[in-house]
């Protein structure tokens, strides 16, 4: 694994929270290239979630008068092959990139998570759960792309599904990882001791504790698994056309690489800064929060 | 070590059950009724159900399964609904040049990686560090196709040095320079992955006793870096390898489409796009095992390069 599992993860008082954050983010925004990354990210997001108010143009709107037209004052990004502006499909196909994912870490990170947590929790299941985790491992995440497309046709739910499986092994190990070291801890004997209910010792004693690594780990992924969703719409298993999504607009491009290339480059070029990002936000975060896990 | 091997194979039969129930529950959701296909529309009922019983369509599907498996071990993978070819037949085909292309990018990517992060790790801290890093993070945030679009459309299009679609044939047979725009490709993402590890792996080993000792017994820098240093840094990295594999296949499967290239990883998008499940789930089923035996040969490798690994 090139992620080690936190073992002796200190328990953090709650009241100190709101302190350590504030302390958190003044490191974090110390680091210039940090800072910079999150700016990116935060602009890429904002117009993403504002998509039909910023996008200058109609994404679907298509104008054979100015087919595959190079970038220009009236169109930034220049047009497609079907005249349609560029610089829009972009904002709107951030929109799916983004959201796909968000929801592909966020649904594996809380499956994975739980299975992890559940799995140092309870002894017993540990074995059978862990098991269950590494033949998961086991699919490539293309590959399950692939499998899931074949199985319920191609679509942005059959990439969802794709990165949402590929995320929850992952999480679950470095979960279960953090989670044991707080087992170790005093305090979950004592909380034993006094009878506090298995829910609350899971919930409030156990998953807050190791919620900090699980977060750091999912922002690291967050790059990769859109790496993984853009390459799955790039071989045509995500979205379909006239829906806009980057690694799909960047492989009907491919046709006229020759012709006009800005129209399948800058779609690749708007995924790149993105998770080059997404991908400095998280060492940074890393280096913050977590420094155990890094590679 | 017979021992640990012996582990090691017993741990990945789990997954390949896994793997032949997600292929074998491929074959189950074909949208139509395989009977019906081969009875033909106008076909009576009880046709139909002669048919479907010759198949074993009417046995449970646990039995159904078993008989999968034991198909798939004699090699019988069905029949392409599109080119009506066996399915074994096809992908015997395309095996070659997906290895051929997986080991072009290795051949690339390793060399290259461990050269930049061990470069990086010995001068720790000054620019070339942090242009290497840099490097690393970039190429670790790059689509494959990216690489690939750029290389087709300057080094493939405008300056004609090589060609970018298909295979030419075996690398023995003239086939070389077809293959080195798709390796280059698949290599260069793997070269940022490689050469961070390998830089977090020498750096620790530098700070060993036994590198002190080196040092002290006054060998050269090169000697004490190349024997001592990378060959245990070494270790690290072929797990990483193994790890990549996924990222590998994956990618793979992205630089066969772009470059027509004829592997295993563009016949499943074929047979996907036009749903020929039978395909579909062969070269899904290839996929996933060569996957299954790259993390083996990597585990084994595991053992040979760390003798503690043996003992422990």
């Amino acid at each position: 694994m090139t992620v080690t599992a936190a073992s002796d993860l200190p328990a953090e008082p709650a009241q100190r929270e709101t302190s350590h954050r504030a302390h958190v983010l003044r490191r974090l925004f110390r680091d210039k290239i940090a800072f910079g990354a999150a700016i990116v990210l935060a602009s890429v997001a904002l117009a993403a979630i504002f998509a039909p108010w910023i996008a200058p143009h109609d994404p679907y709107l298509t104008d054979l008068s100015k087919v595959m037209q190079p970038p220009s004052e009236q169109h930034w990004f220049g047009t497609d092959n079907t005249g349609r502006d560029i610089l829009s499909r972009i904002i709107f196909g951030a929109r799916n990139t983004l959201m796909m994912g968000l929801c592909g870490v966020l649904i594996g990170g809380l499956l994975g998570g739980t299975l992890g947590i559940l799995a140092a929790f309870y002894r017993r299941a540990d074995g059978y759960i862990m098991r269950v985790v590494d033949i998961m491992l086991a699919f490539p995440a293309i590959l399950i792309g692939l499998a899931v497309a074949a199985i319920f046709g191609a679509g942005l739910t059959a990439v969802l599904i794709a990165l949402v499986v590929s995320d929850i092994p992952g999480v679950a190990r470095v979960a279960r990882g953090s989670a044991m070291g707080v087992m170790g801890q005093e305090f979950m004997e004592a909380g034993r001791a006094v009878g506090v209910s298995d829910f609350t010792l899971i919930w409030r004693y156990l998953t807050l504790n190791c919620i900090s690594t699980i977060f750091v780990y999912l922002t690291l992924r967050f790059g990769q698994t859109i790496l993984i969703g853009s390459a799955l719409g790039f071989l045509g298993m995500g979205a379909q056309p006239p829906t806009a999504e980057l690694g799909m607009m960047a492989a009907q491009g491919r046709d006229f690489l020759f012709m006009a290339p800005h129209i399948a480059t800058i779609p690749s070029l708007a995924i790149f800064v993105i998770v080059l990002a997404a991908n400095l936000l998280g060492d940074a975060l890393r280096d913050v929060l977590d420094p155990r896990l890094q590679t | 070590m017979g021992r640990q091997i012996a582990h090691r194979l017993l741990i990945s039969i789990p997954a390949l059950v896994g793997v032949l129930f997600l292929c074998f529950c491929l074959m189950q959701v074909v949208p139509s009724d395989p009977a019906m296909i081969i009875a033909g529309p106008d076909a009576k009922k009880e046709t139909v159900d002669a048919i479907r019983k010759d198949l074993g369509l009417d046995r449970p599907i646990p039995i159904q399964f078993f008989d999968y498996i034991v198909r798939v071990a004699q090699g019988d993978l069905g029949r392409s609904i599109i080119s009506n070819k066996k399915v074994i037949e096809e992908l015997s085909q395309t095996v070659g040049p997906t290895v051929e292309l997986m080991l072009g990018a290795m051949l690339l990517a390793v060399p290259i990686g461990m050269a930049l992060g061990t470069l990086a790790a010995v001068n720790r801290g000054s620019i070339v560090d942090r242009i290497i890093m840099a490097f690393s993070v970039a190429g670790v945030s790059m689509p494959v196709f990216f690489i690939g679009l750029i290389l087709i459309q300057y080094v493939g299009f405008k300056w004609a040095l090589l060609p970018f679609t298909g295979r030419e044939g075996p690398v023995w047979a003239g086939g070389l320079p077809s293959l080195i725009l798709p390796a280059v490709t698949l290599g260069a993402v793997l070269i940022g992955p490689i050469s961070r590890l390998t830089r977090t792996a020498v750096l620790e080993v530098l700070g060993a006793d036994f590198v002190r000792t080196a040092r002290a017994k006054g060998l050269r820098e090169t000697a004490v870096i190349v024997h001592h240093a990378l060959r245990n840094a070494l270790i690290p990295v072929v797990t990483l390898i193994g790890l990549q594999a996924a990222f590998l296949l994956g990618g793979a499967v992205v630089t066969e489409t772009m470059f027509a290239w004829p592997g295993v990883g563009r016949l499943a998008v074929g047979a996907i796009v036009s749903s020929d499940f039978p395909t579909a789930q062969g070269a899904i089923m290839i996929l996933a095992m060569a996957f299954l035996l790259i993390n083996l040969i990597v585990d084994v490798l595991y053992v040979f390069l760390d003798p503690r690994v043996q003992r422990g």
